[in-house]
């Protein structure tokens, strides 16, 4: 008889094909013989953020390598050095699938803890999910407000304060003689979590340094078009802006600028506007733009430099982000060290406790609600290099009045 | 009129279908459900299975391709978050689920009433596309009632454990096959096909053409609706990019095209199939999973146009002497 696969007996075949896969997976080694300490993180490699993901990812991996290679972390409950074990899964610049993929590095990779996501829309939810599994979860790149007001006991939050990010452009603007500060200022952010987070922020900190804002409107992300927005800028006699837009907005942007003629003397980018992307899309056109930046290899801080270049020599590209990752490693690590143990209430608990000094972001310390902050920098693009102009510490260059398009 | 076969084949795959049931609803008791992901990968798998059922009812019996399942879906998510955030629900609660659903079916009949009477094929499949990013928008813009982009935080703080999300799961997925059984079985079932293979004729026999696809575009909603909820609740976080992603309309479609567009068990494998595949690639091959999984389709709409399901059945056809 010819048996055909339709109906229940293919679905209870699908179910068996199911189990074959996952058995197919690796399974974890046994508690008792730990023999070296397991990470996971969820990233995005693919997907929106995947350029800030395969930063990220570098970075991550680049801690491990170096912790390996001095012999991995020591565990007094060990009573020996236990080599790092990174996993990145990818969740494709997707909160449901990063929560899936959390689960995966849990259940499957079994991991001691989790090194963080990337932006806010992923970090939230897989904090969520590490206090559903109660796996001990390191994170940044998340707006410290939202997460403060979750009260999570499995993870901590590393990143900058919104009211010293958005204070940025006006103590920079105040290092520039008054005559040549720009007259009339916008503030352009883009509709999105972070855009509409920090928006009102900016008015806030403008007002406290006595700038007032002339124009404000969101930036539709993914625009092909912002002409209308460029001419009402135009039309308002706008010289200086703030810009809150992804790398390609920003591009869009920029390039619509010239064409209709908008000169701004002063144009600071937010999040889209210091990828090297942006350069090479731009050009010459990207010269004096301003660019946030998590962290510079210009920071006199151990190794800073040493990672800046390794990546330099890598991508052939400088970064202004890996810093912060790779010190979030530098923490976890201590941290565990500290802790004595790989439990991953006492590691955070370790985390809240321990000075963490000579990072490649300076000393880094907790606060008891499980936040740490670090000022955001700033850059200008200057003959095709982010010159830092921000924190006015050792390195910083001063920053540049634009001029107009015809004389750039 | 049944014959003697056909009761026994009918008996034989009720029974198999029992088996199948019984020992999935075993899983969390054979394996240790706070450490087996495999428990966790077949609640995605009966989501998805309660998802593609929900398009195969629209699109493949009733044959209007509609990409808007994201809308529903969403909504369901929202309709837990609004509701549980202001105390008018609770956590896994049965009524929240079922307010979920049938708001999104009411909005599938609202929206389903002028698209479906004036829209077909690719002009109905754009409409319905658009209905997801106009509520992506509306929650974005939604200030406190949605909480804009940010989203709504739900208390994580009430799991405890999986075992329950995995049968409500697991219910959905038999609700979902269950209902779309008996409406296809039924005199609906036959309308929803007539309308399918010719309007005009089925229109010509006296059927209400309208009111049975906007009927079965309803049904739809609701299981997506459902299904939105379920998710809302084990994710603990609602934003409009996650539960308004147009990946929770195309990998349903995916898993329709896969299995067998148009039968009741090609959804069931398909969404099975291709959850353990899309997992494995993502495990083995983390940066470049979506270009194996971008391949495994294209093999499967070159050489199973027709889904897995009827894959024997095609060799049958082709090989008279094995019929």
């Amino acid at each position: 008889m010819m048996m055909t696969l339709r109906g229940p007996r293919l679905m209870g075949l699908s179910l068996v094909f199911v189990a074959a896969m996952m058995l197919g997976l690796p399974t974890a080694v046994p508690a008792a013989d730990k023999n070296e300490i397991v990470i996971g993180a969820t990233l995005p490699l693919t997907g929106m953020l995947s350029m800030m993901g395969a930063e990220q990812k570098w970075a991550y991996e680049q801690a491990a390598a170096d912790i390996n290679a001095e012999g991995g972390i020591y565990v007094k409950e060990y009573d020996k050095k236990l080599p790092v074990k990174l996993i990145v899964a990818d969740n494709e610049t997707d909160a449901g699938k990063a929560v899936a993929a959390i689960e995966r590095l849990v259940k499957v990779d079994k991991v001691d803890f989790l090194l963080s996501d990337s932006t806010l829309p992923l970090v939230m939810p897989t904090a969520v999910a590490a206090e559903k599994w109660k796996v001990y979860y390191h994170a940044t790149i998340c707006l410290l407000p939202p997460w403060q007001e979750q009260k999570f006991k499995w993870s901590t939050d590393y990143f900058f304060d919104g009211a010293q990010a958005t204070a940025v452009p006006f103590e920079v603007l105040d290092t520039i003689p008054e005559a040549d500060r720009p007259k009339k200022l916008a503030l352009l952010a883009e509709d999105s979590t972070d855009g509409r987070i920090l928006g009102p922020i900016f008015k806030e900190a403008g007002k406290q340094y006595g700038y007032e804002f002339d124009y404000e409107e969101p930036v539709a992300v993914g625009s092909k078009d912002y002409s209308s927005q460029i001419l009402k800028l135009k039309s308002k006699g706008i010289d200086g802006a703030i810009l809150f837009a992804g790398s390609g907005d920003c591009v869009t942007f920029v390039r619509q600028m010239k064409e209709v003629g908008l000169n701004l003397k002063y144009l600071h980018g937010y999040k889209g506007t210091w990828g090297t992307e942006f350069w090479n899309a731009l050009g010459q056109d990207a010269e004096y733009i301003l660019a946030d930046g998590f962290w510079s290899e210009t920071y006199p801080y151990p190794r800073a430099e040493e990672i800046g270049e390794r990546y330099y020599q890598n991508f052939n590209k400088r970064s202004v982000s890996i810093g912060l990752f790779y010190a979030l490693c530098q923490t976890l690590f201590q941290a565990i060290e500290a802790a004595g143990t790989l439990d991953g209430a006492k590691v955070r608990e370790a985390v809240l406790t321990t000075e963490f000094k000579g990072t490649v972001m300076g000393d880094i310390k907790y606060n008891p609600d499980g936040t740490a902050v670090f000022p955001l920098a700033a850059f200008q693009w200057q003959e095709g290099l982010l010159r830092r102009v921000y924190p006015f510490v050792e390195g910083a260059s001063p920053v540049l009045i634009a001029p107009p398009w015809d004389k750039r | 009129m049944k014959t003697m076969g056909q009761n026994s084949k009918s008996k034989r795959r009720l029974a198999l279908t029992v088996v199948v049931v019984a020992l999935l609803t075993a899983v969390p008791g054979v394996l240790d459900p706070e450490t087996s992901y495999v428990v966790f990968l077949l609640f995605s798998a009966f989501i998805y299975v309660a998802l593609a059922q929900a398009w195969n009812l629209v699109s493949g019996y009733t044959g209007q391709v509609s990409l808007g399942n994201h809308a529903f879906f969403g909504l369901g998510a929202y309709v837990i978050a609004i509701g549980w955030s202001r105390g008018l629900i609770g956590y896994l609660d049965p009524l929240g689920m079922l307010l979920a659903g049938c708001a999104a079916a009411i909005l599938g009949i609202l929206v389903g009433i002028p698209l479906l009477s004036k829209l077909r094929g690719d002009y109905f499949a754009l409409g319905t596309l658009g209905l997801g990013e106009i509520l992506r928008l509306v929650t974005i813009q939604g200030r406190a009632l949605t909480a804009g982009p940010t989203g709504i935080f739900l208390p994580s703080s009430s799991f405890t454990t999986i075992v329950p999300y995995y049968f409500m799961a697991l219910f959905l997925a038999l609700l979902a096959t269950g209902v779309t059984y008996y409406m296809v079985k039924s005199n609906t079932g036959l309308a929803l096909v007539a309308t399918r293979d010719d309007e005009a004729a089925a229109a010509a026999i006296g059927i209400n053409i309208l009111k049975f696809k906007v009927l079965a575009f309803a049904v739809g909603a609701f299981l997506a609706g459902l299904c939105g909820a379920l998710q809302a609740y084990y994710v603990f976080h609602v934003e409009p990019q996650g539960f308004f992603s147009l990946s929770w309309t195309i990998y349903p479609v995916l898993m329709c095209v896969l299995g067998g567009v148009g039968t009741l068990t090609g959804p069931v494998v398909g969404a099975v199939f291709l959850t353990a595949a899309f997992e494995v690639a993502k495990y083995y091959l983390p940066e470049i999973h979506p270009i194996f999984s971008g391949l495994l389709i294209i093999l499967v709409i070159m050489f199973l146009p027709n889904g897995l399901v009827r894959l024997r059945r095609g060799r049958i056809v082709r090989n008279p002497k094995a019929a």
